[in-house]
């Protein structure tokens, strides 16, 4: 009973934070889908969706229920346990770093003192799902799109962390919360400006997203990783990207934005959760702003970017930061 | 073509299928790549898949039927395809077609190149992984789909010249939409460069890739943009003047470079002079008849051969035809540009990156069925 | 580009070079040779700056006749060159001259027959492998016309033909 009675509550805990982020999760890509859709069509001067309600806003919901009820075709030669493997890999970890992820100073699953470690060590896993997912399928596209996904992320991991580092050294902890709330007078992104902006870059890199979209670059590799993949196993693939898009913009809120800091709106407790969405969803516009924009870029250029720009520039922005630390 | 023995040839290189159902390859074109790594050390098109024996067809039905073939061979410069046609026939019978009927044709066959370029601007685009360009130009090449449409009767593959002239007048609508479409053409051309062609990702893929030279192109055949692209001002529209064009002021564009970069300056520049070319024609449009006056219902051409070569979109286009006294060809050989384009992929692209292939690919602006007659 | 002396060096190695009305026929001149002269002849041409416009097959009597069209990049100056395929049906490939000319004499020997020696891949361009003798583009009996048949009537009699030679084997 003893044992029940302390452990109830945090096993009540973890249910209700794993509600929340499959709510997150979920929410976010019925959201994302249908504003990336629409703002894809204001971009290119077309209405996007317009048909399944009041424009097209439930089309997402339609479209998942479509994929849901389309059959899972497994290539013949394709190496069935790894590819049915691969889509739950690159979905399931996404709800881990949810429960770290300081959604205001009220809200926040577990509050770690490794919250960072926890969140990049939980992201690299999707690089092993879409290697196997591009293994798995037999198929030469795929391999491709595979081989240049893990090449791409374990480049522009470097830098991401090395970034990220400089504020660790600036607050002293890997706790997320006690980073954001350590920016309380100013943002990091006007202390760091040089960290903020390689992260970013990083950051678009990291999600497979247009201009870095290698792995699933179609006119090159047809869909890349993907090529072999319909229905719900499809579908899982662009949840988790989703997802990842939105752990990538939460870490760059917490880090340079300020977490949950804002203006308190009256009579809401948790105005700071409204602040933190608001700017996360602002940099996932900004995600789909560039993807709709620029072209896509080759592979050499970009791993040439990340080596010879962005690593050496990260490094020497740690340095610099250092020092500062260490002398004021 | 044994995929298996290029395999196992060289066990350490691949064989990459591509085509003909891939998003770049625009058409039913396979290209087998030999790839180490990312780098495509060989490439051999296989061509055929859509071959509609037209050249055959020609010889079994009078020269005045073919007409309609023509536009399907190249479905982007049907008019053009039209142009050399209908020239072809009147130089071999004599015939001439009246003043205003060449005045209309300049001026829809260079809208029809426009319309090519526009497609081709947003499609390679697409190729290097740029979404949004391809609709803005669809966008505007709608508007020339909807001009002619209304005088030609068609969207895509045009049946409007005749032999002697063009089967109907263009009227004041046509004209002023036609002036309102270069207005808002040139209006949209700053934007085009804002958004694209400075773009550094752009430059950074398309600057030295690919790279032609003014020898190569003569030893493959190579015309058209890409030529000029090279820094050889050679276009058939001033080389060997055809239809009304001599008396048209109008620069051709060149650049000196040869790579991918040179051929999409020199497309884009292209459409400019279109629109110099169509605004100076509707300017002086002479009235008159369309058609010539004796035009026989059955064209019986003159022993002999003859050939007519125009510049279509995408280079040099050349009729051939070989005539018995009869109303139907002996021999009709049609030289498309495109077909001799492509064959300098396997010398132009050995030893690219894969993504390279793709832009040099894609800067040939390839229409498949031109290939495949 | 000297037009005169490039006119003077056809006639040394062709059997007739004829200046043809540009308005009528749309070319230049027109060169017939024979078919060992092919290498020079291109090697010529590529000299003083031709592209390989087009290369095709006209099925006639007594043989098959290959036609090469060459222009030029600066001068208007748009040539044929005509040769004969052999009793065996073949002549010489232009394709270590021009590379240009592989596909259009692939092509020409998937619709013609016409067997390019010399020629490093001759393997069916555009028909599929299993037709490879179909030549379609070869005319029947009834259709066959004499060479002189297709020919521009001149006021003054024409230059000499290439002697005769056999018709090629025609399954």
């Amino acid at each position: 009973m003893e044992i029940l009675n302390s452990i109830l509550p945090e096993l009540i805990r973890i249910v209700i934070c794993a509600v929340c982020g499959a709510v997150i999760v979920f929410g976010n890509a019925l959201v994302m889908g249908y504003a990336e859709r629409k703002l894809a069509g204001h971009f290119m001067l077309r209405p996007g969706p317009m048909e399944v309600g009041f424009h097209g806003i439930i089309q997402l919901v339609v479209d998942g229920l479509k994929l849901m009820g389309k059959q899972l075709v497994v290539p013949a030669k394709a190496d069935k346990p790894l590819f049915m493997l691969a889509p739950i890999l690159a979905f399931a970890p996404v709800f881990i770093p949810l429960l770290v992820i300081p959604f205001s100073d009220k809200l926040q699953g577990f509050d770690l003192d490794v919250g960072l470690l926890l969140i990049l060590a939980v992201a690299s896993i999707n690089v092993l799902a879409i290697l196997i997912g591009g293994w798995g399928s037999n198929n030469k596209y795929s391999l491709f799109g595979a081989f240049r996904s893990v090449a791409q992320n374990v480049a522009y991991e470097i830098p991401m962390l090395i970034s990220l580092l400089a504020i660790v050294f600036m607050t002293n902890t890997f706790s997320l919360r006690e980073i954001a709330a350590a920016q309380s007078p100013v943002w990091f992104v006007i202390l760091q400006p040089l960290a903020f902006l390689i992260y970013i870059v990083a950051m678009v890199a990291e999600t497979n997203r247009a201009p870095f979209d290698l792995p699933e670059a179609e006119s090159e590799l047809t869909a890349g990783f993907h090529t072999e993949y319909s229905g719900m196993s499809f579908s899982l693939f662009v949840l988790g990207e989703y997802a990842n898009m939105f752990i990538v913009c939460s870490i760059a809120t917490v880090f340079f934005l300020g977490g949950d800091s804002g203006i308190p709106l009256p009579y809401f407790e948790y105005s700071g959760a409204i602040w933190f969405l608001a700017k996360v969803y602002a940099l996932m516009f900004f995600l789909v702003w560039i993807r709709w924009t620029y072209p896509r870029t080759r592979f050499d250029q970009l791993m040439n970017f990340c080596w010879k720009y962005l690593i050496p520039f990260s490094l020497v922005n740690l340095l610099i930061t250092v020092v500062m630390v260490k002398l004021i | 073509m044994n995929v298996d023995v290029l395999e196992d040839e060289r066990h350490h290189r691949f064989v990459l299928n591509m085509g003909p159902q891939h998003p770049s390859t625009h058409g039913v074109l396979r290209v087998l790549l030999e790839l180490e790594g990312e780098y495509a050390m060989s490439l051999q098109p296989v061509l055929g898949y859509g071959h509609r024996c037209h050249e055959k067809i020609a010889e079994y039905k009078p020269a005045k039927s073919f007409m309609p073939n023509t536009a399907r061979m190249d479905y982007l410069g049907a008019l053009i395809y039209n142009h050399g046609y209908a020239q072809l026939l009147e130089k071999a019978t004599g015939i001439e077609a009246p003043q205003r009927a060449e005045y209309i044709r300049v001026i829809t066959s260079e809208l029809n190149r426009i319309q090519s370029h526009l497609l081709w601007y947003g499609a390679y685009l697409l190729d290097l992984g740029a979404f949004t360009p391809i609709m803005y130009s669809f966008d505007d090449r709608e508007h020339i789909l909807d001009i002619l449409e209304d005088v030609t009767g068609s969207r895509l593959t045009y049946c409007y010249y005749r032999v002697g002239g063009v089967c109907r007048d263009i009227d004041d609508k046509f004209i002023a939409g036609t002036r309102q479409f270069i207005d808002r053409l040139r209006s949209r051309f700053p934007m085009y460069e804002d958004l694209v062609n400075g773009n550094v990702i752009l430059q950074n893929r398309l600057n030295g890739i690919g790279d032609l030279t003014p020898q190569t192109c003569a030893r493959y055949g190579v015309t058209g943009p890409l030529l000029r692209g090279t820094g050889v001002a050679y276009d058939m529209r001033r080389a060997e003047p055809y239809s009304v064009y001599p008396e048209f002021d109008f620069e051709i564009p060149t650049e000196t470079k040869g790579d991918c970069m040179a051929s999409f300056l020199v497309r884009f520049r292209e459409m400019e002079q279109s629109l110099r070319i169509i605004e100076q024609a509707l300017d002086r449009l002479p009235e008159g008849p369309i058609m010539a006056a004796k035009v026989p219902k059955k064209l019986k051409i003159p022993a002999g051969d003859y050939n007519s070569s125009v510049e279509a979109p995408r280079g040099e286009l050349s009729y051939y035809l070989v005539a018995d006294g009869s109303d139907t060809p002996y021999r009709l050989k049609v030289r498309t540009p495109s077909y001799s384009n492509l064959s300098v992929v396997s010398e132009q692209c050995a030893g690219m990156l894969l993504s390279d292939v793709v832009s040099a690919m894609g800067s040939l602006d390839l229409v498949i069925p031109e290939i495949d007659r | 580009m000297d037009v005169k002396n490039v006119v003077q060096q056809w006639q040394n190695m062709a059997t007739s070079v004829e200046e043809v009305d540009y308005s009528v026929s749309g070319y230049d001149y027109s060169v017939c040779l024979e078919g060992e002269k092919l290498s020079a002849f291109a090697g010529l041409m590529l000299n003083e700056g031709f592209y390989l416009v087009d290369l095709m097959a006209v099925h006639v009597e007594p043989a098959i006749e290959v036609v090469y069209q060459f222009a030029h990049f600066k001068t208007r100056c748009r040539v044929m060159a005509r040769a004969f395929v052999d009793g065996k049906g073949e002549i010489p490939t232009i394709s270590d001259i021009y590379q240009g000319a592989n596909w259009h004499e692939r092509e020409t020997r998937d619709f013609h027959g016409v067997v390019f020696t010399g020629h490093p891949n001759l393997e069916p361009l555009i028909l599929a492998e299993e037709d490879v003798d179909l030549k379609p583009l070869l005319k029947d009996e009834k259709k066959l016309k004499g060479v002189a048949a297709v020919r521009r009537v001149q006021p003054e009699p024409e230059a000499a033909k290439p002697e005769a030679v056999k018709s090629p084997e025609q399954s």
